[in-house]
């Protein structure tokens, strides 16, 4: 049972990385920064418990505000290019930050050991929820509590004045810059949103891993945060969250046991699965068929009240 | 036709009984290995699994495994991929620890071992640490020091910086005129970038003045800017802390720049058949110490069951091979049942006899074993000679 709860706690950190893309992602900007969020997250979060003694979910707060903080200063620079231009942009932010962490190094005296963050060795023992006798399903509530507060707020952003103006950036930036919609403040609000989503995630991830190292932050985790709501779609949340348990769930875990072919399945299942799915797992007319089988099954039980 | 039947009846019951009791004799327990079989480390895990498979059919060859209860087993191998990633390490041995297995080997890279050991329980009956209570012997993740993160964490592997130790120092004494090195590491690689530190603090500790260092990653393929800072300082000993892949990129780049260092080392994972494979010409006269080369019959008949596997016995596979047999010795002196009812006991019980060792029984002689579960290996200079590894020199002579 505890392989499951810990293959569900992957998917919840997961989520959250692929999330954070969503956010920035819904205002037209392809962000390849977010595995650098998400290593700023993670070694804030980690360095808060293990060095300064504090709560999980309060380091992992902090952890959150400042991947914000520093998504938001990236997103004004940010603005002035697009497309390619983006990702390229994106992705060289991510290698520096990959980089720092690389070259990282604070490390203090406990007892007769040394801890902290060690440059390329990494940073060890982010050992909370272990210490503290948290049981794997404690862990794994605790994670779900944080993706599903995460679903929730982007469900209802999605709901608000404020998502139909994102939206409207993401389909046509000028045309909503003709309506008055001020780009800056659309595309940098996402991008710092995204910013403290892949924080949340990179806390938790360095508290569910134990040790974390600059390799775990590089460019195949960013496309993973990227591919996550690509795959599954745009039209909800859910999306993202569909596309992890395919990829996690599925592909990762579920085809081991077919060794070395598993990563030749792997490719090939992604595209067999954006061909089939070109919009996304969920697209709009899954989320409107789904919407449709929970209105029925709503109407359905009123009536045998009735 | 009441004592026919009678008889009959005997016989059957006779019958099943038997194929019961043959069926008792027969019992096949797993031990799961676990390691990268996918991307540039993919080699490790594929020798790992040859060597623990080649290792379980000597042992079943010799009648297997004497369970608790004195009923005969049969061992078997089931080996996951862990692609290198601490995630999946975990995810792989959380899968292993919801089955009956009560001990597993692996894994193959250090930064999925930091991971992993974090996970575990860090002291043996501590009940406010709600870490993972399940032993793991790693045979291959080399970094220092790893088995000290949890008391359910071993290994098997040699203490490098004991190996590099006695390298330079021997080094030292046979060529007392080459007074310069040329450091180059790759770096994004924990173990390598460890080992790394190692080889510059024996170096400096002996009086070799550090001329130049160089850098490059895992998945790097020029090395030009590299080797161009080698020929620069053209240093006497030119120390390369890499894996086979990049050692052999950088080793073929220095012939390309004619670089001609009067002294190569090596990375204790590079004296293995990738590196031959791969540019046996130009790592002609490169030094690395090794905890294995077949240098007795034991040694050669390992190499030879690792091979006929699929694999390749070099210091990690030979790891790997030693300890089959040292988990045998174990089942068998714990009195280990493995059966469903008892696998919560049959952990502890592997955890008990692995931290009770002394000293177990290695390929190339007897190894030592410390209180913070590390293995003191005995180990050999090797040296890359006409397509080949031989033995320079065996510190113990």
């Amino acid at each position: 049972m505890d392989y499951y709860i810990g293959l569900a706690q992957i998917i919840g950190i997961h989520t959250l990385l692929g999330l954070s893309a969503y956010a920035v992602l819904l205002t037209g900007q392809v962000s390849l920064a977010q595995a650098g969020f998400f290593a700023i997250g993670a070694y804030v979060g980690g360095m808060l418990t293990v060095l300064a003694g504090w709560h999980v979910l309060s380091g992992m707060i902090v952890a959150g505000l400042v991947a914000g903080v520093v998504a938001t200063l990236v997103g004004f620079p940010a603005l002035r290019v697009k497309g390619l231009m983006l990702v390229v942009a994106t992705t060289a932010f991510g290698e520096a930050v990959r980089l720092f962490f690389f070259n990282f190094n604070y490390r203090i005296r406990r007892g007769d050991v040394l801890i902290g963050p060690s440059g390329g060795e990494g940073f060890r023992q982010i050992r909370f929820f272990q210490e503290n006798g948290w049981s794997t399903i404690e862990m794994a509530l605790f994670i779900w509590a944080i993706v599903i507060l995460v679903l929730a707020t982007l469900w209802w952003l999605d709901r608000s004045r404020a998502g139909t103006v994102w939206r409207a950036v993401g389909e046509d930036e000028l045309a909503a810059q003709s309506a008055g919609v001020s780009i800056t403040a659309v595309k940098v609000s996402a991008m710092g949103l995204g910013g403290v989503i892949a924080g949340l995630g990179g806390a938790l991830y360095a508290h569910n891993t134990t040790h974390i190292e600059h390799a775990q932050f590089g460019v195949v985790l960013a496309t993973f945060a990227i591919a996550y709501p690509i795959l599954g779609g745009l039209t909800s949340v859910l999306g993202t969250l569909a596309a992890v348990v395919f990829i996690q769930g599925f592909l990762v875990e579920g085809l081991r046991f077919l060794g070395d072919w598993r990563n030749l399945l792997f490719g090939a299942l992604i595209v067999l699965a954006m061909n089939l799915r070109p919009n996304g797992l969920l697209d709009a007319s899954a989320v409107a068929a789904l919407r449709r089988g929970l209105s029925f099954r709503r109407k359905g039980a009123a009536h045998a009240r009735a | 036709m009441r004592k026919t039947a009678l008889v009959l009846a005997s016989a059957l019951a006779g019958a099943v009984l038997s194929v019961a009791g043959a069926g008792a004799q027969e019992r096949v327990v797993t031990i799961p290995g676990f390691g990268a079989k996918s991307g540039v480390l993919r080699v490790f895990g594929v020798n790992s699994e040859a060597a623990m498979k080649a290792a379980a059919e000597e042992i079943n060859k010799a009648g297997g495994v004497t369970l608790g209860d004195g009923t005969k087993a049969k061992l078997q191998i089931e080996f996951l991929d862990d692609r290198c990633n601490p995630e999946e390490g975990i995810s792989v041995v959380r899968r292993i620890a919801s089955t009956n297995a009560f001990v597993a080997v692996g894994p193959t890279c250090s930064s999925v071992a930091e991971s992993l050991f974090g996970i575990l329980q860090k002291k043996v009956g501590d009940a406010t640490d709600s870490g993972l209570q399940f032993p793991i012997i790693s045979d291959v993740a080399a970094k220092g020091g790893l088995a000290r993160i949890s008391e359910w964490a071993f290994r098997n592997v040699p203490n490098e910086s004991d190996m590099y130790k006695s390298l330079l120092t021997w080094i030292k004494a046979k060529h007392p005129e080459l007074k310069t090195v040329f450091g180059g590491v790759e770096k994004d690689f924990a173990h390598s970038n460890a080992t790394f530190g190692v080889m510059k603090k024996h170096a400096s500790d002996l009086g070799y003045q550090l001329a130049g260092e160089a850098e490059w990653l895992l998945a790097d393929t020029n090395f030009a800017n590299q080797v161009r800072d080698m020929r620069r300082v053209s240093a006497d000993i030119v120390a390369i802390s890499a894996h086979p892949f990049t050692t052999c990129g950088v080793l073929r780049e220095m012939a390309r720049q004619k670089v001609a260092p009067k002294l190569m080392l090596g990375l204790t994972s590079s004296s293995s058949l990738e590196t031959l494979q791969g540019c046996a010409a130009e790592a002609e006269g490169i030094i690395i110490p090794t905890a294995f080369a077949p240098v007795n019959a034991e040694a050669i008949k390992a190499a030879g069951l690792v091979a006929k596997m699929g694999g390749s016995a070099d210091l990690h596979s030979a790891a790997a091979y030693e300890i089959m047999f040292i988990l045998k010795d174990v089942i068998e002196a714990q009195k280990v049942m493995a059966r469903a009812d008892t696998v919560v006991e049959d952990r502890r019980k592997m955890r008990a006899g692995l931290a009770a060792l002394k000293t177990t029984k290695g390929l190339l002689g007897p190894v030592g074993r410390t209180d913070e579960r590390e293995a003191i290996k005995p180990f050999l200079f090797v040296h890359a000679k006409n397509n080949a590894w031989k033995v320079l020199h065996d510190p113990r002579s």
